[in-house]
């Protein structure tokens, strides 16, 4: 029997909305996820809330409890999460290690970002580090990878140009997702370069977003039949070992093998996975590190096309962040949203067909080659 | 080298200060003697044992274990387009961040042997000039 069960989801399209503060973002996913767990705000026991730059761009603190407040939930206990793109992941994490140890029945986790600000430019790792002061930002650290893997390995521009050309293809099909025109190789490689060997459309575009979702005990869900199983939830720091192997991402196998091991299952027995795309070289180191296809065959097997709608194992079948778009504090629960669809067979068009088994994987932050932050979350049904 | 004297460190401790005419750059690393480990940059205690680490300059060779070249929207004040990437470090065998020559980009290839140099490059976010260390081609590779 599992912990903990999530019965509950909600999220509004990602994209640009200026005119909406993250409050009011937040306080909608959240609403619609309470809406559909059928649960009322004085049910709540705790509350967790992501944003990865609240802090940075808008001076925000504590912005957790005025999304709560909008939804009626005062008085339980509130915190607030940032670590970087897993903020949203990990404040699911903490959810779910808060019901599985018996310390709260339900639990509300809600993530929100604005990230269509001016003058933006392109995102690093925090001022103060050494290495950004020696000029990385999250792009180049990828940038640095996709370079090495392709020598590596002989993993091709072409073999990175279609995950973004079939994360568009699944984008079409989902309403969530910032952009939906189709995209070809060709045109994914014209776009202008940014981070060599990334243009444009190989980099996750910026979104403002929200997502939410209501964690539940397994002993009050019994009589909820939509309820979905959280089998694993697991958060893993870096080991900032040097030298660090690009290629085989040591933090990156590690999280998974854990997630594998507490859930019981194996790469085989995934039906559907949402994985942290943030380039397209991501998306291929870690079908490796998940064992979906030996190391270094990753460009391999997107170009076979076992990945997309209708392949041997669907990734990233709502868009992923190359498609769907990364508000960074939204899209770790953006990802367990999409898995728990999938699951309970709503997913429409882009339904992954017969899905039993998911599992949503997430990264954030860089650190002497290596990431701060590893989620991996299980879910069954 | 008058001028580069008075340019402070974009970060200090972590590369020997100018001048530079009688001994090259360095990188500034850790060591723990106990531990046999190498750090870059220095951390005040040893991961293995929690024993303060000695500072030791690390070799100015290496040789490119990857690299990039960023196109777009320079941070502080970084040439467009500029280059990074990883670089085993002889002897210690430390695997080290760094920028890359901006003026030798299409020389740039895993495997290249490089050696570092330190030269005003960009600047502190603020406007002032800042020293930051970079590694060259050396030359004949």
């Amino acid at each position: 029997m599992p912990s903990a069960v999530v019965i509950g989801i909600g999220m509004i399209p990602f994209g640009k909305h200026s005119d909406r503060s993250m409050v009011d973002m937040g306080a909608e996913a959240g609403f619609l996820a309470l809406k559909d767990a059928g649960i009322k705000p004085a049910q709540i026991d705790a509350c967790f809330f992501a944003s990865g730059f609240a802090a940075r761009l808008f001076g925000d603190m504590t912005v957790g409890q005025h999304v709560f407040w909008e939804l009626g939930i005062n008085r339980v206990p509130v915190v607030n999460v940032e670590n970087a793109c897993t903020s949203g992941s990990t404040a699911f994490y903490l959810a779910y290690n808060m019901v599985a140890a018996g310390q709260a029945d339900v639990v509300l986790v809600a993530g929100a970002e604005k990230l269509y600000v001016p003058e933006l430019g392109l995102i690093n790792s925090g001022e103060t580090e050494f290495e950004t002061q020696l000029g990385l930002v999250a792009s180049a650290g990828f940038a640095l990878r996709a370079i090495r893997h392709m020598n590596e390995f002989g993993t091709t521009i072409e073999q990175l140009a279609k995950v973004a050309v079939k994360n568009r293809r699944h984008g079409q099909l989902n309403p969530f997702a910032q952009f939906r025109q189709p995209i070809t190789v060709e045109e994914v490689l014209a776009s202008p370069m940014i981070v060599e060997p990334f243009t444009r459309l190989q980099c996750c575009p910026n979104a403002d977003g929200a997502a939410a979702a209501v964690v539940c005990s397994t002993s009050m869900a019994k009589k909820l039949s939509r309820a979905v199983n959280v089998e694993a939830a697991i958060l893993c720091t870096g080991s900032y070992e040097n030298p660090q192997d690009l290629t085989h991402w040591e933090t990156d196998y590690r999280g998974c093998r854990l997630a594998y091991e507490k859930a019981g299952i194996g790469p085989k027995d995934l039906d559907v996975v949402e994985c942290h795309d943030a380039f397209t070289i991501s998306e291929i180191l870690h079908y490796e590190a998940l064992g979906l296809c030996p190391a270094g065959e990753g460009g391999k097997l997107v170009e076979k096309g076992q990945t997309a709608l209708g392949g041997r194992i669907p990734v990233n079948v709502s868009g992923g962040l190359l498609s769907r778009g990364h508000p960074v504090g939204a899209t770790g629960v953006a990802q367990i949203f999409e898995i728990v669809t999938q699951l309970r067979h709503e997913a429409g068009e882009r339904q992954v067909d017969g899905a039993k088994v998911g599992l949503a994987h997430c990264m954030g932050g860089d650190k002497a080659a290596d990431t701060k932050s590893c989620t991996v979350v299980v879910l069954t049904r | 080298m008058e001028t580069m004297v008075n340019i402070p460190p974009v970060v200090p401790g972590i590369f020997t200060l100018p001048p530079y005419d009688q001994i090259p750059p360095k990188l500034l690393g850790g060591f723990c003697p106990a531990c046999n480990r190498y750090y870059f940059p220095r951390p005040k205690y040893c991961r293995g044992c929690l024993g303060q680490t000695e500072e030791i300059s690390l070799a100015s060779k290496g040789v490119i274990y990857s690299f990039t070249v960023i196109r777009r929207k320079p941070p502080l004040g970084l040439p467009e387009p500029y280059s990074v990437g990883y670089v085993d470090l002889e002897e210690s065998g430390l695997r080290v961040f760094s920028l890359l020559d901006p003026t030798a980009i299409a020389r740039l290839r895993i495997g290249l042997k490089v050696r570092l140099v330190v030269e005003p490059l960009g600047h502190d976010g603020h406007g002032a000039p800042r020293l930051r260390p970079y590694f060259t081609p050396i030359m004949g590779d």
